[in-house]
């Protein structure tokens, strides 16, 4: 028993040592505070900021900013941003859509999900940032936050 | 438990090999396995990174030393209490109805459902068996 307790302690130091010195870069980010809204590397995605609700109701009002929805199409349709599209995440995303929809890739996008604790924004703007856009912004209070301070909703769209 | 040498060995190999796979397959990409862990919307976002940090080396070592068969009563329970764990984790997904990566493989990883939880109850009964394997 005692044998046994010493190789899963040795195990155990062993992996946290590893797993700590190899990512000492990441564990630095972290402590500064850049993974707060989600596991995206700033440093490594430049072109990806998170806003909040006044910014991105700012940037509404600006009428000069896309608003993407990257919940599932049923999400969208029961409701969302006056004026977004639909582009829901997925792990395997394709070009499809996004040709459909020919957005400049200078165009300013604000891409949004759920609310807070959803992570298809960060991930549909890390995939969006890969095909060459450049001005892309994460709403990081999403549909709930938007939608409980009474700011401009659609639904039943088949956009 | 089975006792029989062969499939112990075939176990220790089956095991082994995914947890090998698995692991790299994290280790590579750490920040992925973090979000994966944080989709199922249990932990906090400081302990799913930092567990997506270790986690992928115990898989690893603990693969290669099932493998070669040192410290391997250890490694399988370490095995055992990893597939034990998420079982419990993948329970709790499917009754609260998240549709959610496992997270298994990094970009490979499939949704969780039942035939997941099949899988891992396999691989815990291989675990298992090597854990309680005695040589006769």
């Amino acid at each position: 028993m005692k044998k046994l307790l010493t190789h899963i302690g040795f195990i155990m130091a062993l992996s946290v040592l590893l797993g700590f010195g190899t990512n000492v870069r990441l564990i630095k980010q972290f402590l500064g505070g850049e993974f707060q809204y989600g596991f995206i590397s700033l440093e490594e995605d430049p072109s990806i900021n998170f806003i909040m609700l006044p910014e991105a109701e700012e940037l509404f009002s600006m009428n000069e900013t896309l608003f993407i929805d990257s919940r599932l199409a049923e999400a969208f349709k029961a409701g969302h941003i006056f004026g977004a599209v639909n582009i829901p995440f997925e792990d395997k995303m394709d070009t499809i859509l996004l040709e459909e929809l020919s957005i400049p890739k200078e165009k300013s996008i604000v891409v949004y999900c759920n609310g807070s604790l959803c992570q298809s924004s960060a991930g549909l703007a890390k995939f969006l940032q890969d095909q060459g856009f450049i001005n892309i912004r994460v709403f990081f209070g999403g549909w709930k936050e938007w939608q409980m301070e009474g700011l401009p909703v659609e639904k039943n769209d088949d956009k | 438990m089975i006792n029989n040498r062969y499939l112990h060995y075939l176990f220790r190999l089956v095991l082994g090999g995914v947890f090998i796979w698995a692991g790299i397959i994290k280790i590579t990409n750490p920040l992925g396995f973090a979000q994966d862990i944080s989709n199922y919307q249990i932990l906090p976002q400081s302990i799913s990174f930092f567990l997506a940090l270790f986690l992928p080396w115990i898989e690893v070592i603990c693969g290669v030393f099932i493998i070669t068969g040192l410290f391997l009563r250890s490694s399988s329970l370490f095995f055992c209490g990893l597939l034990g764990g998420f079982l419990i984790l993948i329970i709790v997904t499917l009754i609260r109805g998240i549709d959610v990566e496992c997270g298994c493989f990094g970009s490979l990883s499939r949704h969780v459902d039942y035939k997941l939880l099949l899988t891992d109850c396999a691989l815990l009964f291989f675990s298992l068996n090597i854990f309680f394997y005695r040589k006769s």
